[in-house]
């Protein structure tokens, strides 16, 4: 009986409750993005670090990996240490370069990474073999298009130009031998990636055997952050990152978008809130003579209560269920948008669906909308009966 | 034509800044004057500039000298600070915590083993001709760089800021529809709560244009004051977000700026919104015969 009547008060006024109901969905909607936007990023990059297996990454002491052209050298030496210790599973060296493909009208400069195939972690092979040749390499499918190569194809590459003498200096001839996604790197970038003595060659690194980057793989069970300690002891001119400081770093370079959803989110809660509590005010002021009547025949205060209660959660639970879909599909064109920061890698996203979050964000908002009933409700169930009685037949 | 070439090596390096220990010197025995023993001759070191970073966090000041090397154990040169320099207030750097040393280009070259090479070049021409003209030449010749014009260059490195400013407008549009629509539901409710003196004003034979012209009235009043503490709220949100944000990326730059354009679309809109979310709930209640206002 509650229910019928909470839905018949609700009826009554049917565009009114439309309209709430579109304003907690809004509210509901923009807070789940914001609930969204908290810990997408976050937990969309550690997926991306993770995703091939490597829980640390060796820089020069002082940068971030490709933050910069310092290089690390003594690769093979470093290599043969960690190898050392039982913590360490796979160690993968990675050079990163510049290349440039010239061709008949143009030239076509693509960045390069000097990998060893067996324990590479940048990229999934999609197509043909992998670089284990001297003179392979693979391509990812902007270095295809811009240079009209295919797999098979032989190319001239070369790592550096002489101005002056208008030439291209240390060229190989390489064969694409297959086509690769590349894990790391942002959308529309040409890359390849070739054996890493090829490229060092190249760039005139295999005297000092210098590199870019190391990689780390830890044995189940080892402190990536102990290992990462010993490392940095042994090799002081290294900085090693676990993927939980790499977060940090991200967080903290990207702190805005994570104040700015704590404040919207906060806002829509509170709008939710006052929209709910300012409905079923003004109808509960609406209906003062119809709850006294009912006092008077014998329905008691908990039920008048529950009952505006009922309508309160009502309005707010069938808006948090249209602000989950609406919210969605706002997500969705508010990260196509974010995710065309330059220099982004294509797999981050902004807006990432985490059940348990949101979940916990609109039941949230169901509880404040019920909340917002409870004023209400209690100057409903207070009413002195007899004089509402009277000033109701009056007016 | 008149070219000024500066070239810079901008070159992304991290250098290794170490104070230098300060020399002990020993005070002469009692009753004894003696000048102390004088420092072997060596050639001043040469300057360089450090940011305003840098300086507070390591306690750097101009005159101090230290070490910079491109390793961390690199033996480097020695160097006197002979300026710290304030940070431009450039959008792209804000959230790089990086320190920024300037050194004369050759030492630079020197210490990182890079030759006679430079990252880029800036050129400073007379005029917009001249510097088409420059561009045409330098683009015929070059071989394995490009000329672009600065502003093109602006452009590209702006690609950061202009997916935030869309982002923000996407979140503004979002805002402004959930504002019409909280508006609209709020005053729909408070039109509502007076039907029943609408119904009297009818019944005594006030016309409907009059009850509809009365409540947009009221509307756009509310519209107005509502504008007013609006922009006096921006404006105060405005100078916390600056302040917050300048201290916490140490940046002369300032991230919300309320301009007189900004503060007359607001309040046109919101006029416009309130005024019309007014009507609509005005003409609602005019529509409805008065007795079915009373309960009749």
């Amino acid at each position: 009986m509650r229910g019928t009547l909470a839905l018949a008060s609700l009826r009554r006024n049917a565009s009114r409750t439309l309209l709430a109901v579109l304003g907690v969905a809004i509210a509901a909607a923009m807070l789940l993005d914001m609930v969204m936007l908290s810990t997408g990023l976050r937990e969309s990059f550690r997926e991306l670090l993770v995703s091939r297996g490597f829980q640390l990454r060796l820089s020069p002491r002082g940068t971030l990996p490709f933050d910069t052209e310092a290089t690390i050298s003594g690769a093979g030496t470093i290599i043969a240490l960690l190898r050392t210790n039982p913590a360490v599973v796979t160690v993968s060296p990675v050079l990163g370069a510049s290349v440039h493909v010239p061709g008949a009208d143009s030239t076509v400069a693509s960045f390069a990474l000097g990998i060893i195939p067996a324990v590479e972690g940048d990229y999934e092979l999609v197509a043909g073999r992998d670089a284990t040749a001297d003179n392979a390499l693979v391509a990812n499918a902007d270095f295809l298009r811009a240079t009209g190569a295919h797999l098979g194809d032989t190319l001239r590459v070369a790592a550096g130009y002489n101005p002056q003498l208008r030439s291209f200096v240390e060229e190989r001839q390489l064969v694409v031998a297959g086509r690769a996604r590349f894990v790391y790197l942002s959308s529309g970038e040409p890359a390849v990636a070739m054996p890493l003595h090829t490229l060092q060659e190249m760039t005139g690194n295999v005297q000092d055997d210098r590199i870019s980057l190391l990689m780390v793989k830890t044995r189940d069970g080892a402190n990536p952050d102990s290992v990462g300690a010993w490392i940095e002891r042994q090799v002081p001119r290294v900085q090693a990152i676990s993927t939980q400081q790499a977060l940090e770093q991200v967080d903290q370079r990207l702190s805005y978008f994570r104040q700015l959803s704590y404040i919207l989110g906060a806002v829509s809660l509170v709008v939710g809130f006052l929209l709910v509590t300012t409905l079923v005010t003004v109808s509960v002021n609406e209906r003062v003579g119809e709850i006294a009547v009912m006092r008077a025949i014998g329905v008691s205060r908990a039920h008048v209560v529950q009952q505006i209660l009922l309508e309160g959660s009502a309005i707010s639970a069938v808006g948090a269920a249209l602000g989950l879909a609406l919210g969605l599909v706002t997500a969705r064109y508010l990260n196509t948008i974010l995710s065309s920061f330059p220099g982004l890698p294509a797999r981050i996203d902004f807006f990432l669906f985490q059940p348990r979050a949101a979940w916990i964000a609109l039941g949230l908002l169901v509880l404040s909308g019920i909340a917002a009933g409870v004023y209400p409700s209690w100057r409903a169930a207070s009413l002195p009966v007899a004089r509402t009685l009277r000033e109701e037949a009056i007016a | 034509m008149l070219i000024l070439l500066s070239c810079l090596l901008a070159l992304h390096v991290p250098m290794q800044v170490r104070a230098q220990q300060p020399a002990v010197s020993h005070a002469p025995a009692a009753g004894s004057l003696s000048t102390p023993a004088s420092p072997p001759h060596t050639s001043a070191p040469r300057t360089i500039a450090i940011d305003g970073r840098l300086a507070a966090d390591a306690g750097l000041h101009v005159g101090d000298r230290v070490v910079v090397s491109s390793t961390p154990d690199g033996q480097g040169d020695t160097v006197r600070i002979g300026a710290v320099v304030q940070r431009r207030a450039d959008p792209s750097e804000i959230a790089r915590n990086e320190y920024e040393v300037r050194l004369h280009l050759d030492q630079l070259q020197s210490l990182i083993g890079y030759g006679d090479r430079v990252d880029r070049f800036a050129v400073a021409t007379r005029d917009s001709a001249a510097t088409r003209q420059a561009l045409a030449a330098i683009n015929q010749a070059a071989f394995g760089f490009h000329a672009y014009r600065s502003t093109a260059i602006a452009v590209e490195t702006s690609e950061t800021f202009k997916v935030v400013s869309r982002f923000h407008r996407a979140i503004g549009v979002i805002t402004i529809v959930a504002s019409a629509v909280f508006l609209l539901c709020i005053l729909l409710l408070k039109v509502d709560e007076r039907r029943r003196d609408v119904a009297a004003l009818r019944l005594i034979g006030i016309s409907r244009g009059s009850v509809m012209r009365s409540v947009v009235i009221e509307a756009a009043a509310v519209a107005v004051l509502g504008s007013v503490l609006g922009v006096g709220i921006g404006l105060v949100t405005s100078g916390i977000v600056n302040t917050y944000y300048e201290a916490l990326y140490r940046t002369p730059l300032r991230f919300s700026i309320v301009t007189p354009g900004i503060v007359l679309f607001a309040v046109v809109l919101s006029l416009v919104l309130g005024v019309g979310a007014g009507f609509l709930a005005a003409r609602r209640l005019v529509r409805t015969p008065p007795l079915a206002l009373l309960g009749r």
